[in-house]
C-alpha cells in the first residue's frame, strides 16, 4: 500500500515533470537572486514581464508542434514557415498599406494573407506523411528547405521592413500592463487545449498517435486527420512569423530559424514522447518557460552564457530519462 | 617651326599612347568571376554592383555566381563550375578559412588568380611563401577592428564617456564580429569610467537578444549602452530596450546598413551604425584582380572602411550612399 502511494507520488511527479523543473528553477534563481543581489527574482514584475515576452513566440511555435509529435510526426519546416510568413506579413502589411487602406484592416489583411500562405506549405506536408507515405522527418525537411527558399524569393534576401502604427501594438504593446503580444499566444494555449483535450480531433490526434493501425480500424479517417494536423501547425508559425513582424516592424526569412529546434526541446521537456500518443499543452507551456527561465535566469545572474546550452541540454535528457523511467515502471502511458 | 614640331612630338607621343594601350589590351578578354559568402544578401549584392563598376572600367566581363546560403558544402560546387569556366581571377569570399583551402589550391593550379574579399582562408596573409594557404594575392575586406574602434568610440560619445556597456553578438567564433568586438575593447578601455560587462551572445535569434537585455538590465540598472556588433543583435537589443522601456536612454549602436536601418536609425530604436563599404570592396577587389592579371602588383591586404550613420547624418547624400542596396 505505501509502495503504492510512493509509485503515484513518482507517476506524478513524471506526468508534471516540466512544471517540476519549472519550479526547481523557479527557486534556484530567487535563493541566487537573494544571495547576490539581496532582492527577488521572481516578485519583480519587470522580470516576470521579460520572461513572458521572451517564451511568447517560441511557445506559438511549439504549440503547433505539439499537435504533430502527439500525432507521432514531426514538423521540421515550421521555423522557416515561420521566416515565410514574416516577410510575407511584412510585404503585405505594406502593400494594403500603400493601397490607401487606414493602418487597422491593412494590418488585419495583411496577416490574413501571411496565415493562409502559411497554412500551404502544411497541408502539403500532410498530404506528403498522410497519402504518398514520406516520413515525416523527410517531408518536412523537404518543406523546411522549399518554405526557406520561397521566404528568401520574397524578401528578395532582404530584411523587409514596415511602418505600421496597429501592428507595432501588436508586437509590442501593453493593456493594463501584459503585452498584447502575451495575450494573443495566451488565447492560442487556451484554444489548443481545448481543441486537445475536449474534441474529437484532439482524441483522434492521441489515438493516431498510440497506435496508427488501430485508429484507422476504428475508422478514424487519419489521412484528412494528418492533414489538419500539420496545417495547424503551419497556421501557428504563420501567427508567429507575423507576431515576430510586428514584434521588430520587419520580416526576415531566418525569422524562425533558431525557433525550430528550440520549438521540438520545447515539446519534449513539457512531457511529449516523440513516439507519439501523449503529451499536452499545459506541459509544453512549462516546457517553454523552462527554457526561456533558463535562458533569462543566467543572464540576471551573470553566469558565462555558454552555460546555457549546457544547462538546456541537461534538461531535455532529464525530461527524456524521466519519461523512460514512467514507461518501463508502468508500462507505456 | 618648333609649335609644329611639338605637336608632331605630341601626335607622335598620343600614337605611341594608344599602342602602348593596345599592347595592355592583350588582356582584353579578361574575365573576373565573384563568388559571394551568399547571394541573398544586400552586403554582396552591394559589392557586386562595386565589382561591376570596376570591370567596366578596365572593359573586364564580370561573372557572378553564388550559393542562396552560407555553406561550405554548397560554395564549393559553384567554385567547381567557375573554375570550369577559365576566368583570369576568382574574387571569392570563403566560406570556411581551412575548408576552402583545398577546393582554391585547384583553381589556384588552374592557373587562375585568387583573391579573397570579406572573409579569408588560413590566416589571410597571403603571398610570404609560408605555409599552404597564402597562393591567393590579395585579401580585400573591411577592418573589422577598425569598425569596432570606431563603434566605441561614436558610442562612448553618445553616453557621456560614462557608464556600463556590452557587446551583443550572434556566437563566438565568427572571426569578423570577434575582430569587432576586439576593437570594440581595445578602443572603450581608454575610456576610464567606461565599464564593459560580458559579451552576450544570441544566436542570431533577436528575441533571445531582446531577453538578454532586459536580463542584463534588469542586474545593472545602470546599465548606458550596447553595441550590436551585427544588425539582428543591435536590433534585437534595441527591441528588448523598447519592452523594458528605456528606448533612447539606453544607447544602441549596431553594424551593417541595409535600406531599413534608415527608419531605425530615425524613430531612434538605434542610436547609430557603423556601415561597412561593401561596394568599395567589389571595386577594389577587381582592381586587384586587374592588376596582377595584366602583371602588375598589387597590395596583399587591402582595408577598406566605414561611416556612422546616425539619424542626424542619415540625409546626406554622402553618407545615404553608403546604405546597402538591392
Amino acid at each position: 500500500m505505501e509502495t503504492n502511494n510512493k509509485q503515484m507520488l513518482f507517476l506524478t511527479l513524471t506526468k508534471l515533470r516540466a512544471w517540476v523543473f519549472l519550479a526547481l528553477l523557479l527557486i534556484l534563481f530567487e535563493v541566487w537572486s537573494h544571495t547576490i543581489y539581496g532582492r527577488s527574482f521572481l516578485a519583480n514584475p519587470y522580470n516576470l514581464k521579460s520572461l513572458a515576452f521572451f517564451a511568447a513566440i517560441p511557445l506559438l511555435l511549439a504549440l503547433g508542434q505539439t499537435f504533430v509529435i502527439i500525432s507521432a510526426g514531426i514538423d521540421l519546416s515550421v521555423g522557416f514557415i515561420m521566416g515565410l510568413a514574416a516577410v510575407i506579413s511584412a510585404k503585405a502589411v505594406a502593400y494594403f498599406g500603400a493601397m490607401g487602406l487606414p493602418d487597422f484592416p491593412a494590418v488585419m489583411l495583411g496577416i490574413m494573407v501571411a496565415c493562409l500562405v502559411a497554412i500551404i506549405p502544411g497541408i502539403i506536408n500532410g498530404i506528403l506523411i498522410s497519402s504518398l507515405g514520406v516520413p515525416p522527418f523527410i517531408g518536412t525537411l523537404g518543406m523546411y528547405g522549399v518554405a526557406r527558399g520561397a521566404a528568401f524569393l520574397f524578401a528578395g534576401g532582404m530584411t523587409v521592413s514596415v511602418s505600421n502604427s496597429i501592428l507595432k501594438w501588436l508586437g509590442n504593446g501593453l493593456i493594463m500592463g501584459v503585452p498584447v503580444l502575451v495575450i494573443i499566444v495566451a488565447i492560442a494555449c487556451i484554444i489548443s487545449h481545448f481543441l486537445l483535450s475536449q474534441t474529437r480531433f484532439g482524441q483522434h490526434t492521441y489515438a493516431m498517435g498510440d497506435n496508427k493501425a488501430a485508429a484507422d480500424r476504428a475508422g478514424i479517417n487519419t489521412k484528412f486527420l494528418t492533414i489538419k494536423i500539420y496545417a495547424l501547425a503551419g497556421l501557428f508559425a504563420g501567427i508567429a512569423g507575423a507576431l515576430y513582424t510586428a514584434r521588430f516592424s520587419a520580416g526576415s526569412a531566418q525569422a524562425g530559424e533558431p525557433l525550430l529546434l528550440i520549438s521540438i526541446a520545447i515539446v519534449v521537456i513539457g512531457g511529449a514522447s516523440l513516439f507519439g500518443g501523449s503529451g499536452t499543452i499545459s506541459g509544453t507551456i512549462a516546457g517553454a518557460l523552462v527554457i526561456a527561465v533558463i535562458q533569462y535566469g543566467l543572464v540576471y545572474v551573470n553566469i558565462e552564457p555558454f552555460w546555457q546550452f549546457i544547462a538546456v541540454g541537461i534538461v531535455i535528457i532529464l525530461s527524456v530519462l524521466a519519461e523512460q523511467a514512467q514507461s518501463k515502471l508502468w508500462g507505456a502511458k | 617651326m618648333i609649335k609644329l614640331f611639338n605637336r608632331k612630338a605630341k601626335a607622335l607621343l598620343l600614337s605611341l599612347g594608344i599602342a602602348l594601350t593596345s599592347t595592355a589590351a592583350i588582356a582584353d578578354n579578361v574575365k573576373i568571376a565573384l563568388i559571394p559568402g551568399l547571394t541573398a544578401d544586400a552586403f554582396y549584392i552591394t559589392m557586386r554592383k562595386g565589382a561591376e563598376a570596376a570591370a567596366k572600367a578596365v572593359g573586364a566581363e564580370l561573372i557572378y555566381q553564388g550559393a542562396a546560403e552560407w555553406n561550405v558544402g554548397l560554395q564549393v560546387p559553384v567554385l567547381d563550375a567557375i573554375i570550369a569556366r577559365q576566368p583570369d581571377a576568382i574574387l571569392i569570399a570563403p566560406n570556411d578559412k581551412d575548408q576552402l583551402i583545398e577546393p582554391l589550391k585547384r583553381a589556384h593550379a588552374a592557373g587562375i588568380k585568387i583573391i579573397t574579399v570579406d572573409t579569408f582562408i588560413g590566416n589571410g596573409v597571403y603571398q610570404t611563401g609560408k605555409g599552404d594557404a597564402d597562393f591567393p594575392m590579395s585579401y580585400v575586406a573591411s577592418e573589422n577592428v577598425l569598425g569596432g574602434q570606431m563603434a566605441a568610440r561614436a558610442l562612448a560619445a553618445s553616453i557621456g564617456e560614462k557608464g556600463k556597456v556590452y557587446v551583443s553578438s550572434l556566437k563566438p567564433g565568427v572571426s569578423t564580429l570577434d575582430q569587432r568586438e576586439q576593437g570594440f575593447r581595445e578602443e572603450i578601455a581608454k575610456y576610464p569610467n567606461i565599464e564593459v560587462l560580458d559579451t552576450q551572445y544570441n544566436d542570431q535569434d533577436p528575441n533571445k537578444a531582446a531577453a538578454q537585455f532586459q536580463a542584463v538590465l534588469g542586474r545593472t540598472p545602470d546599465l548606458a549602452g550596447v553595441f550590436g556588433a551585427n544588425l539582428f543583435s543591435a536590433v534585437g537589443s534595441a527591441n528588448g530596450a523598447e519592452q523594458a522601456g528605456v528606448a533612447g536612454k539606453v544607447k544602441i549602436a549596431g553594424f551593417d546598413a541595409p535600406a531599413s536601418i534608415v527608419d531605425d536609425l530615425k524613430n531612434g530604436t538605434l542610436e547609430m551604425t557603423i556601415a561597412q563599404h561593401p561596394a568599395e570592396i567589389g571595386y577594389f577587389g577587381v582592381m586587384a584582380a586587374y592588376a596582377v592579371i595584366t602583371g602588375n602588383p598589387a597590395p596583399t591586404k587591402i582595408g577598406t572602411g566605414f561611416t556612422v550613420m546616425t539619424k542626424d547624418n542619415i540625409d546626406d547624400p554622402n553618407v545615404s550612399k553608403f546604405l546597402y542596396t538591392e
